[in-house]
């Protein structure tokens, strides 16, 4: 059904767009405006990958890794450039070339609404309006020169520049075609006093931005109408509250070409502007007592309403902020529920390429390849599900001191991620192997191998799910016991990552680092024991309630099966390239009744001593 | 048809593998398991000077505990290195 609804759809708007272009050579203009605007978006992020891993990652992770710096980025750079929307759909492609996250953006976003308002202020007190889109032109023939040239970051300038280029050409254009609904805005008609007026003109403002796309170009026009008298104040004021609405509308047009990182800033955006929007119209007549008394603090005009205007509309984007700060990771977790990831987009393999399926030793490093990267995506899932940071995690950083800092449970959807990326890519890699099926025992085995791994990191993934509900909720307990324990279950996954980590990357690969693993079984069973002695004397002395001691103890039992398997991914998979010493290293590496024998020994000489 | 000696040997050596396919996979796995055990024992060394300069009581149980799993792996290896060998002389 979705399949021949797609199959109609596309032909069906073509259809339409053509008939339109037909009949409307101002429709015609606009919907080249759109393309032209997205064709621009796609330049852009096309140009911010080329610094991605360079020092443009390295400015902008130093300039916003704090919310506050967020912040005074975007002040700053909407200042500059003297549109918000700019700032807006140069943040979505950021997003979408992977250089800031999404808090970061949504910083920017709150900036860029405040530094917009300097435009007012320019346009205001000094009557200028700095107007950028003038170089779209010079843009273009320099950008496109430069992507001409061999050097990456050249290519990645040429791109920047050919994308703003046509960004503004894009908004020209749309311009250009709503030049007649331009004509027809003539505020004095709709004068209205009281609230009527002020929802009606707010809509007026969002409308008026939606169609001349420019904020700037409406706050012109409100002060040109407020100097004539056409307008009352009241009214000038609720059309600045639309604008700093309809202006989103860049940034919805932009992220329309993003990833769906691109559109939950889009999403920020609007709701930012709408709350604020709301709240300015709620208290309309406090914000008016103040910027009264504001202005006579600074010295404006009694009668000076078009000062006045800029002061209310920085007033009220400031009073935005401020409300807003407290609630940004709310926003954030909120548009992540709201739009989720595209499936297929990040759940491409990377490594599996039919060609090398006629190679067998090309396919099976494909598949080691691909698995590794399925496994660095699953411990950072598994870190967000035990509401730690993988980075900190591999650190050297104390474990117990990152728990203790990691205190607060993150809400964080790894059903979403497991559907969509891993288990796409872990079925993708099964598939290969089916492909790859070897009578040859050596090759065999070592695809065996890889399954297992695979397997191995699903039902991890699976555990840290069932692990992460009952973990959230206790964490932060008032009990002490209760999440005392739940914090020395996370310490001992962590604390198992870091090990596996240090294997991986140390030289023990080289030496022995299947045999290491062993030290970390022990270590496995060794804590079960451990936890189970302590779990009874906690039940027995009543530190924990019945419930309490249950989910401890199923918990306990994810917690073995996610080491368990963390370990299994490692013995099979990562160090399991076949060679006499690997082989030797399989045959020699202990069994569970020998790591339990050891173990035994272990608890002899501990007794003895 | 005339051989050059390089290419005489060569085939000959393939055919003795082809011959002797067994013997060879014992002959890799003797060589494997020497080879580790050697690496093994290396660290068993380092681990005790690790353990003899450690203060921090944890970290010590840790690192005893590492030695003893090594101490066992090699055990383990030993046993089948001279069952492997006994295999062979037969």
């Amino acid at each position: 059904m979705k399949g021949t609804l797609q199959k109609v759809m596309l032909p069906t708007i073509l259809v339409i767009l053509a008939y339109g272009f037909w009949i409307s050579p101002d429709f015609k203009e606009i919907a080249a405006g759109v393309a032209i605007f997205l064709f621009g978006m796609l330049a852009l992020e096309e140009g911010f990958k080329a610094f991605t891993g360079g020092t443009l990652e390295k400015i902008l992770k130093k300039t916003t890794n704090k919310l506050w710096k967020s912040i005074s980025f975007g002040v700053v750079s909407t200042s500059i450039m003297q549109s918000s929307s700019l700032v807006s759909v140069i943040t979505i492609s950021f997003l979408g070339a992977g250089l800031i996250g999404l808090s970061q953006g949504i910083g920017i976003i709150f900036g860029a609404n405040l530094g917009t308002t300097t435009g007012a202020w320019l346009v205001a007190g000094f009557g200028l309006k700095v107007k950028i889109s003038a170089y779209a032109m010079p843009m273009l023939v320099f950008g496109v020169i430069m992507i001409f040239q061999k050097s990456r970051h050249l290519k990645g300038i040429g791109y920047i520049l050919t994308g703003l280029g046509f960004l503004f050409l894009g908004i020209h254009h749309m311009k250009e075609g709503f030049e007649t609904f331009k004509s027809a805005i003539d505020l004095a008609e709709y004068a209205v006093a009281g609230y009527p007026g002020l929802f009606l003109f707010t809509l007026i403002g969002i409308f008026a931005t939606v169609v001349m796309q420019s904020s700037h170009a409406t706050l012109v026009l409100i002060i040109t109408a407020l100097a004539a008298q056409q307008i009352s104040y009241e009214n000038a004021l609720a059309l600045a509250i639309g604008a700093n609405v309809g202006t989103t509308i860049t940034a919805i047009l932009g992220a329309l070409s993003s990833n769906e990182l691109g559109k939950r800033l889009a999403g920020a955006h609007l709701i930012f502007n709408v709350i604020t929007g709301l709240i300015a119209i709620a208290f309309i007549h406090q914000l008016l007592v103040a910027v009264d008394l504001i202005s006579s603090y600074v010295g404006i005009a009694e009668a000076d309403y078009t000062l006045k205007l800029a002061v209310f509309h920085t007033l009220f984007n400031l009073i935005g902020i401020v409300v807003m700060i407290p609630f940004t990771n709310h926003l954030v977790r909120f548009l992540e529920r709201v739009i989720k990831s595209e499936p297929d987009k990040y759940a491409q393999p990377k490594y599996l390429n039919e060609s090398a399926l006629e190679f067998g030793d090309a396919a099976l490093e494909a598949l080691r390849m691909e698995t590794a990267r399925v496994y660095g995506k699953a411990t950072d899932v598994i870190a967000k599900g035990l509401s730690l940071d993988k980075r900190k995690i591999f650190s050297d950083a104390k474990l117990k001191q990152v728990i203790a800092e990691h205190a607060r449970a993150i809400d964080y959807d790894i059903d979403d991620v497991y559907e969509h990326e891993i288990k796409r890519l872990c079925s993708a890699i099964l598939d290969y192997t089916n492909k790859l099926s070897s009578a040859d025992p050596v090759i065999a085995r070592q695809i065996s191998r890889i399954r297992m791994a695979n397997q191995s990191i699903l039902i991890a993934l699976k555990d840290v799910k069932h692990l992460q509900k009952n973990m959230q909720r206790y964490i932060a307990s008032d009990n002490p016991e209760i999440s005392g324990e739940y914090n020395r279950l996370r310490q001992r996954i962590a604390k198992v990552m870091r090990r596996l980590e240090k294997i991986r990357a140390s030289g023990e690969t080289s030496a022995t680092s299947i045999l290491s693993l062993d030290a970390l079984k022990l270590t496995l069973e060794k804590n079960m024991g451990l936890l189970h002695e302590r779990m009874n004397e906690l039940i027995r002395d009543g530190k924990v309630s019945a419930e309490m001691a249950i989910s401890l103890m199923n918990d306990s039992n994810y917690t073995y099966s996610i080491i368990h398997n963390l370990i299994q991914i490692n013995h099979n998979y990562l160090k399991s390239e076949e060679g006499s010493e690997t082989e030797a290293e399989h045959m020699i590496a202990l069994n569970r009744e020998e790591i339990g024998t050891v173990l035994a020994d272990d608890r002899e000489i501990a007794e003895k001593g | 048809m005339k051989f050059d000696n390089a290419l005489k040997k060569k085939l000959l050596k393939k055919l003795k593998s082809y011959m002797n396919a067994e013997a060879e996979q014992l002959q890799q796995e003797d060589e494997g398991l020497s080879k580790v055990l050697k690496k093994l024992k290396k660290k068993e060394k380092h681990l005790k000077a690790l353990i003899a300069a450690e203060r921090d009581e944890d970290v010590r149980e840790m690192l005893e505990q590492e030695l003893n799993v090594v101490h066992s792996q090699r055990k383990k290896g030993i046993t089948l290195l001279s069952s492997l060998r006994k295999k062979v002389s037969k």
